[in-house]
């Protein structure tokens, strides 16, 4: 009988189960993604070449992503609480066991474990045979060997860790509610939290909390000094300092406003107080998830830098995109189909010691230099410098042959002699073309100058003189690295925002008596949505803004490993910023639906 | 008798269920007028419909047929915003559960129909102060519902049905749970509210002492008026007994 009273409190609220089903698997789908690349030795091994320290960065992406699900799985299963509290509640007093009580809650629990880890599995298979090799060929441009998006042991560590987390999860919430009397299971919590001003205490928590964000990112600006000590440092101390913060400016933000004659209009108060009654409760969520933010966020924009970087520094690297001995015409051809900076032929005659230009040619288009100037800009340190192009004199040339002498492809250890035109007629062999270009950007070029390869007979990039072969070598190498740091920080911006969905959610069955009661009053539907857009919008926001600071002094540390972590910080910031909006959405839509009565109460 | 219905009500009908299931009509054509200085009184059994008149009454609820006029508004013809705006604006509401939400002080709860029109505080502070005085519960506003009696949480939520100068006010079985004593102060204040401002007051009760407080009591029965008694030069106590002998033939 209670089985069946079970199932029908289930149906009746198919949609918010719904929402825990597709939340659970799309986290069991990602960590799945993840311990497919992470688990698969063959995998890792094989690119070990390509991703420098895979294995390391793999580990400890998985730890983390398993700390967030653990997190996860927490907050969707206070949230399946919030929902089932009242139906146990009723059964108990009807008269039901609390064993019983206790076996269905941890039936309950497991169950929607089992059902979710096993779909959430097979979706991330889907995904990773979809998303991965998209996600790897735009990054890496080739495929990574031994790459399976199915791989056994990974499916066996989902399932494992999930019920395992579930078991516990339930085991927790059997011990909870069945310690809880029947009376608070049937009216919940609605003790009102008095926000009350501390001014000592509360500036004491201002004081320690700046200190200890300023010790933390001393530490992780200064890694030189402190070494992989600065990582532990700066995770401790801004995790505290978060919490402290939060805990002191967010109640005296919140008492200021409603003593402003803002809280008098429409709902504000009533939203200046929902949030003050949820503080306390929040402000540990809100801090977790601000350092999340800074993760996910400082993985995705370091991911992204590492390949700029890789166009930056190649760049830079040398005048020309390529020199090209004697280019076929197919090659000429698919050369001229190029957006071109700069492109320069000049003849040339190679004997046994010596290789002889024609003075005239060099005069009319002599060939250019980089030179060895600072890579970052000295006026405005935000940016990576365009490299600035000098032309050689002809007595520059002579004093520095080896710069014209590094363009010969195979690099020839011969001397560099320049001759007049009549001069070089009378050289003995074979007139040789050499043809110097540069393209305008070479991200953008980088299928066509595949082709020119490809026309050429597919030599080692690495045996052609220019920026190109810098660039292939530098993105295999770099390659996996972004490709890291861009699954991890989807990865992780996945599951956080998927916790504070929970936990704003998980509250939404105690609100809403609340929204019933104002819509009695006579609030206007449009008030009560605006009322729930703004009150989620400071939730989702304040995490967001204090994340962001972090990433900002986060991306110190990664001074020592790129040119400027900071250079075109907006792009990493915008794909945040849609993909966190987007959680926003889901989730004031899902409040909405739970918590706003309909325009007719049926009785 | 010259006043103008504050009230009107005209063979409403209301029925539960889809056209095709299995139907229950709540209420089968009931009619009524209430002036603007009356203190009416709702009675009947649990499921005699009641509740769901005045559900319908404070736009709650939509009946299946008829009309209701309040204030010279007719309910049909309001739509969305104009509902709430209605309901803030003309009625007022006391619960038996009281309504009011625990996360704002008295005050704000008293306020809070204000605020939603957006009237600034300015303008609000003396409406709020006028009906506390008025409720006698100028000392609690500052603290929270959960900080005070049963009695005094339906005085707030008396006081915020009365801060917008409703054109009727609604009392869903306001007393039934408060003490007695609380109970008799409540009625005594709906009473002098009533006779001082002349604002009509409509109350579903089921408790004969609650409505010996009324001047004219309509029996629900089935979802019809059955009955009706005027308290007229009655003492309250007189009328007490009237209502304790209506119910006993009522059936």
């Amino acid at each position: 009988m209670l089985n069946r009273l079970e199932f029908a409190g289930i149906k009746s609220r198919l949609k918010d189960y719904i929402v825990l089903f597709f939340g659970l698997i799309m986290s069991s789908a990602i960590f799945y993604m993840f311990e497919s690349l992470a688990t698969n030795k063959a995998f890792i091994k094989a690119n070990a070449r390509q991703i420098t320290g895979a294995g390391f960065i793999f580990l400890f992406g998985a730890i983390l992503l398993t700390i967030i699900t653990l997190v996860y799985v927490f907050y969707a299963n206070s949230f399946l609480m919030s929902m089932r509290r009242h139906d146990y509640g009723l059964f108990m007093m009807l008269g039901a066991k609390q064993s019983k009580i206790g076996q269905l809650i941890l039936v309950e629990t497991m169950v929607i474990g089992t059902i979710a880890s096993v779909i959430g599995t097979l979706v991330g298979w889907g995904l990773t045979a979809t998303v991965g090799p998209f996600l790897m060929s735009r990054m890496i441009g080739t495929k990574l060997q031994h790459f399976n998006a199915f791989y056994l042991p990974a499916v066996l560590i989902t399932i494992a860790l999930y019920l395992v987390l579930f078991l516990i999860a339930g085991v927790i919430n059997r011990f909870a509610l069945t310690k809880t009397s029947v009376m608070q299971l049937l009216k919940g919590d609605s003790q009102p939290n008095r926000t009350v001003l501390k001014p000592i205490s509360q500036l004491a928590q201002v004081g320690i909390g700046i200190a200890l964000l300023t010790l933390g990112y001393y530490a992780m600006s200064h890694i030189q000094k402190f070494a992989l000590s600065a990582i532990p440092i700066g995770l401790v101390t801004i995790v505290l300092g978060t919490y402290f913060l939060f805990n002191a400016i967010f109640v005296w933000l919140i008492l200021l406003l409603k003593r402003s004659g803002w809280s008098n209009r429409g709902l504000n108060a009533f939203t200046l107080s929902q949030l003050s009654f949820r503080i306390h409760n929040y402000t540990k969520i809100l801090s977790v998830v601000s350092i999340l933010i800074a993760l996910s966020l400082g993985a995705i924009t370091v991911g992204i830098g590492m390949q700029r970087q890789v166009t930056a520094l190649s760049t830079a690297s040398s005048p020309y995109t390529m020199a090209i001995k004697n280019p076929s015409r197919k090659t000429s051809q698919l050369i001229d189909q190029l957006a071109l900076d700069t492109k320069v032929t000049y003849q040339q005659k190679e004997t046994n010691k010596v290789i002889y230009y024609r003075a005239d040619q060099l005069k009319k288009q002599p060939v250019q230099f980089t030179g060895f100037k600072p890579l970052l800009d000295s006026n405005r340190r935000n940016r990576l410098a365009s490299p600035k192009y000098r032309s050689l004199t002809s007595t520059q040339l002579k004093q520095h042959p080896e710069k014209l002498m590094v363009l010969q492809p195979n690099a020839p250890q011969k001397t560099f002699r320049l001759v007049s035109r009549t001069v070089f007629n009378k050289v003995p062999g074979q007139s040789q073309r050499l043809t110097l270009f540069r393209v305008k950007n070479l991200q953008a070029e980088k299928t066509r100058l595949k082709r020119i390869v490809a026309s050429m007979g597919s030599p080692a990039v690495e045996t052609i003189p220019g920026t190109y072969g810098t660039f292939v070598l530098g993105t295999v190498l770099f390659g996996g690295l972004e490709f890291m740091g861009f699954f991890l920080g989807i990865a992780f911006l996945a599951m956080l925002a998927s916790c504070l969905m929970f936990k704003i959610l998980s509250g939404a069955a105690s609100d809403k008596r609340r929204y019933e009661m104002l819509n009695k009053v006579g609030a206007r539907q449009s008030q009560l949505r605006g009322s729930i857009a703004r009150e989620i919008l400071v939730l989702f926001a304040l995490p967001a803004i204090v994340g962001i600071v972090h990433v900002l002094f986060g991306l110190q540390m990664f001074k020592v490993l790129m040119l400027n972590p900071y250079y075109q910080i907006w792009l990493p910031f915008t794909i945040f910023f849609v993909l966190y909006m987007i959680y926003y959405i889901i989730t004031v839509r899902l409040y909405d639906h739970i918590v706003l009565p309909k325009l007719t109460i049926d009785k | 008798m010259t006043l103008n219905p504050v009230v009107s009500v005209r063979d409403l009908h209301k029925t539960y269920g889809r056209t095709g299931e299995k139907q229950y009509e709540a209420l089968k054509g009931i009619s009524f007028d209430v002036t603007a200085d009356e203190f009416v009184g709702i009675m009947g059994a649990s499921g005699s419909g009641k509740t769901t008149l005045l559900n319908i009454l404070a736009t709650l609820d939509e009946p299946t047929s008829g009309e209701v006029e309040i204030n010279q508004q007719v309910l049909a013809n309001l739509k969305g915003n104009q509902i709430a705006d209605f309901r803030a604006k003309q009625v007022g509401f006391i619960f038996q559960d009281f309504n009011l939400l625990e996360n704002l002080t008295n005050y704000e709860n008293i306020a809070l129909p204000l605020s939603l029109q957006n009237i600034s505080r300015k303008k609000a502070q003396p409406e709020v102060q006028r009906v506390a005085k008025q409720l006698n519960i100028e000392t609690i506003l500052e603290k929270y519902p959960t900080e005070i009696s049963g009695g005094q949480k339906q005085r707030v939520a008396a006081a915020r049905a009365l801060v917008s100068h409703p054109a009727i006010l609604f009392g869903d079985e306001p007393t039934g749970a408060l003490d007695s004593n609380s109970a008799r102060d409540l009625l005594e204040m709906l009473s002098a509210v009533n006779h001082d401002q002349q604002v009509p007051i409509l109350l579903v009760t089921h408790d004969p002492f609650s409505a010996s407080y009324c001047q004219r009591i309509l029996f629900i029965k089935d979802g019809k008026i059955s009955q009706e008694i005027r308290r007229g030069s009655q003492s309250q106590q007189q009328f007490y007994q009237a209502i304790l002998d209506t119910l006993g033939t009522f059936d």
